[in-house]
């Protein structure tokens, strides 16, 4: 043993460290440069305190990732389903399971280690608080009720498929939001605009 | 039955939550006060499967204001706050939610906004618009058979034939849509309000990154500061969890 800042534990409990896990090339890029440590899930579970899913997919942590975790891991979820931890692999090989708070139930695993499960595995947000915001619910419901009106004055006339909402009522959108938070921005010129839709100027 | 939540008596406090969020959404509120002058939803009936969120109740009182009548279910069994449903319910809407649903009762939850044969949906990862569309298909599963236990015996063809459009407001229900209309499954048009770019730059990035930790802070009430912190996924929500964070703890 030597001093306790030499040890393995001391070395992660000091280091705040952020780990991004990815399986897009691109995504994993930009975690790197924005200056975050990028590893594969199944070494960050061997370090992580706080795991939070966010993959839109299942099994981003697996019941053998859950295995690896150090005592005391804490498990949340962002994604939309509650698919991303494998929390029926998790409840099948629990030794002990017991709710310690509202929003936390601690599994004992068959290896003696603890994890916590946060929220059942659902959306953490909005099950443990009160979801976004209402700040940001104003652009994206501002947005809702704008599609809805569109949708109904276009009725039989748009085309089956996955549409986004025309780009000028989302400009709107943020003209609005600029407007009452008292934020004013510059116009292009009438040169200005010539000049950017234009393809004949040059150097 | 017009509604159906935990415990209608809630409603006073679900009173105040709301006039909190309407206080913090401007915009929204512009866009009521056009609703209420032109009143472009007259008539519509609208079926919308969203976290019933103080948030939720600004946008259902727009629309309501706009014309339209509104049925309001969950898009989570367990998002649902009770007293801003109570609120919801004795103003008219018909809200069949509350927290900490089974899987059935979300199902009939989901039945029930069926039931009220909209015209335009609004979903928060689809579960609406897909049950609709397997029920008009006859695709059977657990889940369309407990939708039919409050959807009623009703012509489903034919009333998604009625449906002008729907809306679906997160990546998720986005993925689950577009792949519905690339197999030609799709029956109605279906705005993706996640893909403007004032939602996902900021609800995705911002709004997620923030009650993300606000939930987990909640719920735990530990310390940031000094913990190894793994997030999976750097789409738009992984960002902002990772960046909040880096706000939380000043690391690198």
């Amino acid at each position: 043993m030597g001093w306790p800042w030499n040890s393995h534990e001391a070395k992660g409990l000091g280091a705040r460290r952020v780990i991004v896990t990815e399986v897009n090339p691109v995504r994993a890029l930009e975690a790197v440069f924005d200056g975050f440590e990028v590893m594969p899930m199944s070494e960050a579970a061997e370090v992580g305190d706080i795991f939070i899913t966010a993959t839109g997919d299942i099994n981003a942590i697996t019941l053998d990732h859950i295995l690896k975790m150090r005592d005391g891991a804490v498990l949340a979820n962002a994604g939309h389903f509650n698919v991303e931890i494998d929390v029926a692999g998790l409840e099948r090989v629990a030794a002990e399971k017991r709710r310690i708070r509202d929003y936390v139930v601690e599994y004992r695993l068959p290896n003696g280690k603890r994890v916590y499960l946060l929220a059942e595995g659902r959306l953490v947000n909005l099950v443990a608080a009160e979801g976004h915001p209402s700040e940001v619910m104003d652009m994206s419901f501002s947005n809702q009720a704008l599609a809805v009106e569109y949708i109904v004055r276009n009725r039989g006339k748009l085309q089956l498929g996955v549409h986004k909402l025309p780009d000028e009522l989302d400009m709107e959108v943020a003209r609005l939001k600029l407007e009452t938070m008292g934020i004013r921005i510059d116009q292009l010129t009438e040169e200005q605009r010539r000049y950017i839709t234009s393809w004949g100027l040059g150097t | 039955m017009a509604y159906k939540v935990k415990d209608v008596s809630l409603a006073e406090k679900g009173r105040l939550l709301i006039d909190w969020a309407e206080r913090h959404m401007p915009v929204l509120m512009k866009i009521r006060e056009r609703f209420i002058k032109d009143k472009p939803l007259e008539g519509v009936k609208i079926s919308a499967s969203l976290h019933v969120t103080k948030e939720t109740a600004v946008l259902v009182r727009t629309l309501v204001a706009g014309g339209a009548t509104v049925t309001l279910v969950p898009s989570n069994p367990l998002s649902t706050q009770d007293e801003v449903a109570a609120a919801l319910a004795e103003e008219g809407v018909h809200v069949y939610a509350w927290k900490g649903m089974n899987e059935r009762e979300y199902y009939n939850a989901i039945g029930f906004a069926i039931s009220q044969e909209p015209v335009v949906t609004m979903d928060d990862g689809a579960d609406l618009t897909v049950t609709l569309h397997k029920l008009a298909l006859g695709v059977k599963s657990s889940e369309t058979n407990y939708a039919l236990e409050t959807a009623g015996d009703r012509d489903f063809a034919k009333l998604i034939s009625g449906v002008y459009g729907g809306t679906e407001e997160t990546t998720t229900g986005v993925i689950r849509l577009r792949a519905m209309a690339k197999e030609g499954t799709l029956r109605y048009p279906i705005i993706a309000v996640n893909d403007s770019y004032t939602k996902y730059l900021f609800d995705n990035r911002y709004g997620t990154g923030q009650s993300t930790w606000d939930g987990i802070l909640r719920a735990t009430n530990i310390l940031v500061a000094g913990k190894i912190v793994v997030v999976a996924g750097y789409g738009w929500v992984g960002r902002g969890i990772a960046m909040r964070l880096r706000a939380l703890v000043h690391v690198g």
